[in-house]
């Protein structure tokens, strides 16, 4: 083992976060959903089907105000109360783990917990809010996990499953993955993020598991650009794709074959200012004119798992993910793509 | 009065207890100068030249061990004290190498452990080759060997204060003083070296606390034009050419700052030696800094809480060599008050 | 009403976010909107810990505490584990309560955002939801996304997404029950007292600017002006 991989291990030694292994609550994503609605059913059917685990999806969930509360729209409480009311689901259901498939919302509710301990007042506040405006009570989570954390845990199980490799079926070469993490994965706590916050090991222990080799670059950690009010109003839309930018250009002389991310909102916008810089300036950041794909790791442990890739709504990049597929050899009907497979 | 021979043991064979050992001879003492390593000196065995006058760090050290050639001092090399009890007045000391050694004082002279920059994890020490160690450097320097990832001689050299002082993120809010000058000082022997390779400082502040250490500062900025910059670098990373990419902010004009570097130097700090066992079983007292506590900051600071045991140099605090060679011979003096040299 | 530092001080994130400074830079060195805007974190941190009246007021007023993009980044690294990104959003809730908001081009967005995510929140059940990713305010999600945009039902029949359907799944509906739940607790925790305390001052500035807020020209004025481009 070389000498940068003993430092890494050591590294990823220290933060190693406790999973639950089973019997999750699940809370969606607001941008997931979106624009990657066909990953969250690919998570739960993959946890299901593949893993035998059990979820609870909730018809009353919602949204945690995450998005509102970093752009200041709702005061502190709200979000806490909303997070509150989500406790209490989980109570009611008789669950005591959660698996959040939204990194901003996993950063507020590790947030709230520890916001929480520093200022029990603030929780009696909250629960007396919550009484209030619902008469519904709650135990606190046992476990937090980001959906990413249970799908690393059971990397080895899915890779016994494995029915396409990341490697590359022409030269038998992995494939080359850079990941990209999400600023509130672990940036603000991290002892709660697989790997910590400077060398996350969430997607890259997926993409070792699964015979890829991830790529390190000089801008792998900073953040895709989103800046939540950066992004919702049009007129500040140059922060974000700036940032983006950035790090396109600093991955690019690696050549990637795919990016993987592990917040939903990253993985949309690695994507769509790819077309939106090749659309402005005709720069495109892969070979022959193409993009780089960004992928869920929902979709990657989808494509691994040999689901079809219509089915997990790769359609719905806009940067062309075909040669991907021709890559890892993936047979896939063209004209699937926008008909449906059941059409 | 002829007093009675009294014997000492000093638990560690750097300059403090190098110095301390060579003033308790000349007061008549005996002393068991007990040493881990196989030759003593200590971390001043890895320096190349010393600050503020640039004299060879050999010299300074054949200077001091021809002090401890004394018929009252054993050197116990190789050797560590496993197990020390106090009963009444007097310590008993047995040693890895079967000894028991009888003292009416024990010297704690255990000196310092440098700061392990791996753990200011953004800096990617260890996992990136272009990123070394304040040591290393003296190493480099000491072999004449100035090398970048390539193998020629770099172009550019940053050091960087502060890694693992004053910094709440490891622990450590303490300033190790002597990283800015020490920082002066290899700055200085780059530029003497290589006229043409660049040399930054990035620093928080300059402290130079000793004489000439100022002067030391305007000569590397005046004579050596080694450019220090207002800011502690946000984080490094390797591109493709194995150069480093840092991050910062030029503090005084407001603004980022991003630059490329062949060598990036971490300027680690000291911190104490918490592992050191013959102090957790004499219970000696150690501050919030962790170093060794003093009886009192002005009238006792080589005392401990425990009577007849004393400290000297490094392991009371970050400590420069004339400073620990001053701070080794007040605490010999101490000693011998203690051991009723003074009626 | 008190000094402003002292309304400062009430939020926790500002007792959580500020120790103190010693101006080291590692957050400024490190933030994605130093690198974008004439931002400076660290000259913020710094400022808001002198407690000068005068000088938080004028933050209060600023474009600059609207440039942050909350990533925290600034959090990991702080060696005084302060967290400029919480400072921001105590000094923006208080500029929003205040009314300060709108002195700024940046701050009067909160508007904009309010009428998107904000009525989304309440309306839908989630912040983001296909039907408010309009192609003409978001052209950048390219023709792909147009086109699911047009066709959401079908594409999503297609997918076997329980689009805007009763029950469990990605983007089903959110029954009333849950979103009156969501509405109280907007109302007993403050979150609609600060829509309103937007919307209140939004329609003053608008009055005061000559742009009508009724029609729309007041959102799309904010949702759009970038004087920093247009210069």
């Amino acid at each position: 083992m070389s000498e940068q991989c003993v430092a890494k291990q050591n590294l990823w030694a220290k933060y190693q976060k406790d999973i639950a292994d089973d019997h999750y609550y699940y809370c969606r994503s607001c941008i997931r959903q979106t624009f990657f609605p066909a990953s969250e059913r690919a998570y739960l059917n993959i946890m299901r089907d593949k893993l035998g685990k059990d979820l609870f999806d909730d018809p009353n969930h919602t949204t945690c105000t995450g998005i509102a509360y970093h752009s200041d729209l709702v005061p502190m409480q709200t979000t806490e109360t909303v997070i509150a009311r989500h406790f209490a689901l989980m109570t009611e259901a008789g669950y005591e783990n959660m698996a959040i498939s939204c990194v901003t919302s996993f950063g507020l509710y590790t947030e709230l917990l520890h916001t929480w301990e520093e200022f029990p007042e603030e929780e009696a506040r909250v629960r007396q809010y919550l009484w209030d405006a619902t008469r519904r009570e709650f135990k606190k989570p046992k476990n937090i996990a980001h959906t990413s954390d249970t799908i690393y845990k059971f990397r080895n199980e899915i890779a016994a499953q494995m029915v396409r490799p990341l490697v590359n079926v022409k030269t038998g070469e992995p494939l080359k993955v850079v990941d990209h993490i999400g600023c509130h994965y672990a940036k603000m706590f991290p002892t709660k993020g697989v790997g910590g916050a400077e060398f996350p090991r969430v997607l890259t222990g997926m993409v070792d598991a699964w015979g890829g080799t991830p790529i390190d670059y000089p801008e792998r950690r900073h953040c895709c650009g989103f800046g939540f009010r950066n992004y919702l109003v049009m007129a500040n839309r140059g922060y974000s794709v700036a940032n983006s930018k950035k790090k396109f250009e600093s991955m690019a002389p690696y050549k990637p074959d795919f990016i993987v991310t592990n917040c939903p909102g990253c993985a949309m916008f690695l994507d769509r200012w790819q077309y939106t810089i090749q659309q402005m300036e005709g720069t495109t950041y892969g070979p022959d004119g193409q993009g780089i794909p960004s992928l869920t790791y929902e979709e990657m442990a989808g494509l691994v798992l040999g689901y079809d890739p219509w089915e997990l709504g790769l359609q719905m990049h806009q940067v062309d993910v075909e040669p991907l597929l021709d890559k890892m050899g993936i047979q896939y009907t063209p004209r699937d793509k926008w008909t449906g497979k059941k059409h | 009065m002829i007093m009675q021979q009294k014997n000492i043991a000093i638990i560690g064979g750097g300059p403090a207890g190098i110095e301390a050992a060579a003033s308790l001879a000349g007061l008549g003492h005996h002393v068991w100068l007990i040493e881990k390593e196989s030759e003593l000196g200590g971390h001043l065995r890895q320096m190349y030249n010393l600050f503020p006058d640039k004299r060879p760090a050999n010299e300074v050290l054949q200077e001091m061990l021809s002090h401890v050639k004394n018929a009252n001092i054993d050197i116990l090399t190789e050797t560590q004290v496993t197990d020390c009890k106090q009963i009444d007045n007097r310590f008993t000391l047995k040693t890895d190498k079967g000894q028991t050694l009888e003292a009416d004082a024990v010297l704690m002279a255990t000196g310092y452990r440098l700061f392990d920059a791996a753990r200011k994890e953004e800096y990617g020490y260890g996992i990136y080759q272009g990123v070394i160690n304040s040591f290393e450097l003296e190493a480099m320097l000491k072999n004449n060997a100035l090398k970048n990832v390539k193998g020629e001689v770099p172009k550019r050299v940053i050091l960087l204060h502060c890694i693992g002082s004053r910094d709440e993120k490891v622990g450590n809010n303490y300033c190790s003083k002597v990283c800015c000058v020490t920082a002066v000082k290899q700055a200085i022997e780059i530029k003497r070296r290589h006229p043409e390779t660049e040399v930054f400082c990035f620093y928080m502040d300059i402290r130079m606390f000793g004489p000439f250490y100022e002067e030391l500062y305007r000569e590397a900025q005046e004579k050596w034009k080694v450019t220090f910059v207002r800011g502690k670098i946000s984080e490094a990373a390797a591109n493709l050419d194995g150069e480093i990419q840092i991050k910062a902010e030029d503090t005084l004009i407001g603004k980022p700052l991003h630059m490329r570097t062949d060598l990036l130097v971490l300027m680690c700090g000291m911190e104490a030696d918490t592992d050191e066992p013959v102090a957790k079983q004499l219970g000696i007292e150690r501050g919030a800094n962790r170093f060794f506590r003093s009886a009192d900051n002005y009238t006792r600071y080589n005392n401990t809480n425990v009577a007849g045991v004393f400290t000297a140099g490094a392991c009371t605090a970050p400590m420069n060599i004339i400073d620990t060679i001053a701070n080794a011979r007040a605490a010999a003096i101490s000693i011998h008050e203690y051991l009723g040299g003074r009626n | 009403m008190g000094k402003l530092y002292d309304q400062l001080m009430e939020d926790v994130r500002f007792v959580e976010g500020l120790n103190a400074c010693m101006n080291c830079g590692m957050c400024t060195g490190v933030c994605p909107a130093a690198e974008f805007y004439d931002y400076d974190p660290r000259r913020i941190v710094d400022e808001v810990q002198k407690k000068d009246e005068a000088v938080i007021e004028t933050l209060l007023k600023s474009e600059t505490i609207w440039y942050c993009g909350q990533c925290m980044s600034c959090k990991t690294r702080c060696p005084r584990g302060n967290t400029p990104g919480f400072v921001i959003q105590a000094l923006r809730k208080l500029s929003v309560k205040l009314g300060y908001f709108t002195c700024s081009e940046k701050g009067r967005q909160q508007f904009a955002i309010k009428r998107t995510v904000g009525h989304s929140i309440l309306e839908r059940g989630y912040c983001v939801y296909p039907d408010i990713v309009t192609p003409w305010m978001h052209p950048e999600q390219g023709p792909n996304w147009e086109s699911i945009y047009n066709n959401t039902e079908e594409f999503m029949a297609k997918l076997d997404i329980p689009y805007k359907k009763e029950g469990a799944g990605p983007l089903r509906k959110i029954d009333q029950k849950n979103l009156d739940e969501l509405k109280r607790i907007f109302d007993v925790t403050g979150g609609t007292e600060m829509y309103d305390c937007i919307e209140k001052y939004s329609a003053e500035k608008a009055k005061e600017m000559g742009v009508d807020i009724e029609n729309g020209d007041y959102l799309n004025m904010v949702f759009k002006t970038n004087s920093d481009y247009d210069e």
